[in-house]
């Protein structure tokens, strides 16, 4: 990359010009470019040598991008851009989970020629063979082990054998709206929460307040007959939801979908993960007050809807790019999954081990009916049981409400567990 | 001072400091310089995030004053406190001074980042603070100045160049971002790994450090919990070298793996794989 472009300096206009259209076909594969970053890009062309295409490249990708998951789709834009080539990108540019509208609009119409500088090449390029699958092609349910008759809550009222071939209107009726509305308020009111390490003026506090001390004192001309105390903030506890939307699972993936985003919306702390084969994060496609859009977005944003399962390995991806950077820690996690897995489950084993060790509540909500019992569990489940802290079988997903008790059944003790790590 | 004429010059500098940038760091720091806009750094653990500030403020023989993050930090850590103690004192003693003015002013890394000239200032690992003080460091970072409401403004005469580093632990706020340059800083290949190594450790044979850096760039292709950074390369370079080891041998570098994976899962995965294998590709001539 470290060829100039050429060896004359463009003109003023045609940097501004070109700078734009830059920004605009980077904006329509969802990278944010506002214009502010347009600012900074032009103000770095003004320091760099606008020949280089190195320096071009660099200067852009301080003003445009905002993270490690866009660079990929900057390299891409870019080559294409100066290459003046048509770009034709048929991938989601943004991290899973990012629903924005001019996104859509990009895979919608994804043989649109962008922007480009120059214009000498014709060819069509399909920049990425992996097109996402398009909503219509969702495969149904497939082998159902059973129908659910165990059904509890306010959400009774939906058949368990309710076709799901049309998802694709994903209209709520009128009662599963309002039930969707109590489970949000029930989230609201269970709002478990920790205490934090900052501090907060309070007369039952334990720590002496100097600051307010002071202050009070400076009434009673410096003789500090009352003394103040702080102490600790309380703030919500983080809401972990890992949600298995695979095949298995794939009659209950409309509502808990929804209870999702309902949830994620509630909680002032949450996060929601969907997994099938692999992982996916749809905390903020879940985000927005549009709730059928917001649906869309997450469906849209899921890769792999009704696959097979691995929840070892999607456990894993989480270990490994999320809960190594806190995502996990101290806050109530949340595994809803029949623990039909394809995966090894040794894998799966080790790896809620390691999730729940981060964990302050590990909570595994499995929707097998409870009358199927007797016969023995899926060796998924068999292999994660040890490193549970909580389990809930027979836990019907539509029963939607019951998920809010179970959060604030959970209460500020810790799980007696870690005596035995190696039990199995 | 700060000024540099083109990214190679500063580049140039940084090396003296034995701090090795590459043309994209290098020029995101470059421009961060002229346009006198926060740095914004992310990467692992362990790839001279907090080494470049210190390498900064070296060149420039400017102060680096550092703020370390943490969950609770607020204002009166971050920025600027009372003398509580002082106050009562001279209140206390009817003296007339006001209470409130510079006299009794305690200055925090912020405040301190203001007044000093040219400072180079080390938000460190932001992500770990909350969101609220993310948010009250908006002002600070877009305008250079803060506001003490019993004082005034204080403004910077000369901004502070600012480097602010995040471990993604959360995402940190789009307003923040928006003002500040982005650099994602990567694993070096193993030719930077080496350069970085001779640079930092240039007592230690080229041989024992080409060894390692290879031992080092083949761990990172195995998807480990944590991959090692080039920090840890250095640590056990020193390491192996302070057993007096001018190679690498399986024996040495299974009593040492400690010093370079802090995992435990990690630790059993390699030492259940073959290390000898892992060495004997090390030992390898190069080519």
């Amino acid at each position: 990359m470290n060829a100039p472009v050429s060896t004359t300096w463009p003109t003023d206009e045609a940097i501004v010009r070109a700078a734009v259209d830059f920004a605009r076909a980077l904006r329509t594969q969802g990278l944010c470019t506002s214009v502010d970053s347009e600012n900074v890009f032009l103000r770095a062309l003004s320091e760099i040598d606008v020949r280089s295409i190195d320096g071009l490249f660099w200067a852009g990708h301080c003003a445009f991008v905002q993270g490690p998951d866009q660079i990929d789709t900057y390299k891409l834009i870019f080559e294409r851009f100066w290459d003046g080539r048509p770009l034709i990108v048929g991938t989601r540019g943004a991290e899973h989970g990012e629903s924005d509208a001019r996104m859509e609009a990009a895979s919608h119409h994804g043989g649109e020629a962008m922007p480009q500088l120059g214009g000498k090449g014709k060819e069509k390029v399909a920049v990425d063979g992996e097109s996402h699958r398009s909503d219509r092609d969702i495969p149904n349910a497939e082998g159902e082990d059973a129908t659910s008759d165990q059904q509890v809550g306010v959400m009774v009222a939906w058949s368990a054998t309710e076709e799901l071939s049309d998802r694709n209107d994903m209209a709520y009726e009128r009662e599963e709206l309002a039930a969707l509305r109590q489970l949000a308020d029930e989230i609201k009111k269970a709002a478990p929460e920790r205490s934090s390490r900052r501090q907060r003026p309070s007369p039952r506090g334990h720590r002496f307040d100097v600051r307010g001390t002071v202050r009070k004192s400076m009434t009673t001309d410096g003789e500090a007959f009352r003394l103040g105390y702080t102490g600790p903030r309380p703030v919500p506890r983080r809401l972990l939801f890992l949600c298995d939307v695979s095949g298995s699972m794939e009659r209950y993936s409309r509502v808990l979908l929804a209870s999702l985003k309902v949830a994620v919306g509630a909680a002032r702390k949450a996060e929601a993960f969907v997994f099938a084969t692999r992982l996916t994060r749809l905390t903020k496609s879940l985000d927005g007050h549009d709730f059928e859009r917001a649906l869309e977005g997450a469906r849209a944003a899921i890769p792999d809807w009704s696959g097979g399962t691995r929840i070892g390995g999607a456990i894993g991806e989480f270990n490994r790019s999320y809960a190594r950077r806190g995502f996990a820690r101290g806050a109530i996690v949340l595994v809803v999954s029949d623990g039909w897995d394809r995966g090894d489950p040794q894998v799966l084993a080790s790896e809620v081990k390691r999730l729940q060790l981060q964990a302050r509540r590990l909570i595994w909500v499995n929707p097998r009916p409870v009358a199927l019992n007797e016969q023995p569990l899926a060796i998924g489940m068999q292999a994660a049981m040890p490193y549970i802290d909580e389990f809930v079988p027979g836990h019907d997903p539509r029963a939607i409400a019951g998920m809010a008790s179970l959060i604030a059944g959970v209460d500020a003790q810790r799980p007696h567990r870690r005596t035995s790590p190696n039990a199995a | 001072m700060l000024g540099y004429d083109s990214i190679a010059e500063l580049q140039g500098a940084l090396s003296n400091e034995r701090y090795l940038v590459d043309d994209g760091l290098g020029t995101v720091v470059f421009l961060a310089l002229k346009l006198r806009r926060p740095l914004l750094l992310e990467g692992e653990p362990g790839v001279g995030k907090t080494e470049l500030a210190k390498a900064l403020a070296a060149v420039s023989g400017a102060p680096l004053i550092r703020l370390q993050c943490y969950e609770g930090i607020d204002v009166h850590h971050a920025l600027y406190d009372w003398d509580y103690p002082r106050q009562l004192l001279q209140l206390r003693a009817g003296g007339s001074t006001q209470l409130y003015s510079e006299e009794f002013l305690l200055r925090r890394p912020l405040l301190e980042a203001l007044s000093r000239p040219n400072a180079v200032l080390l938000i460190d690992e932001l992500d770990r603070a909350d969101d609220e003080f993310e948010a009250f460091l908006l002002e600070f970072l877009s305008e250079f100045q803060v506001t003490i409401p019993e004082v005034g403004v204080y403004k910077a005469e000369q901004p502070p160049v600012v480097i602010i580093t995040s471990n993604r632990t959360r995402d940190l706020h789009e307003a923040l971002k928006r003002r500040c340059l982005y650099h994602w800083i990567e694993h070096p290949d193993f030719e930077r790994e080496l350069a970085i190594v001779s640079a930092r450790l240039p007592h230690i044979g080229r041989d024992l450090a080409r060894q390692v850096c290879t031992f080092v760039q083949d761990l990172r292709w195995l998807d480990l919990y944590r991959a090692p950074g080039v920090g840890e390369t250095l640590d056990w370079l020193e390491g192996v070298h302070a057993l007096g080891r001018d190679e690498l041998d399986p024996v040495t570098v299974d009593r040492t793996l400690g010093v370079l994976l802090k995992e435990r899962d990690d630790l059993d995965r390699i030492r259940k794989q073959d290390i000898g294998g892992l060495v004997a590709r090390a030992q390898e001539p190069p080519g």
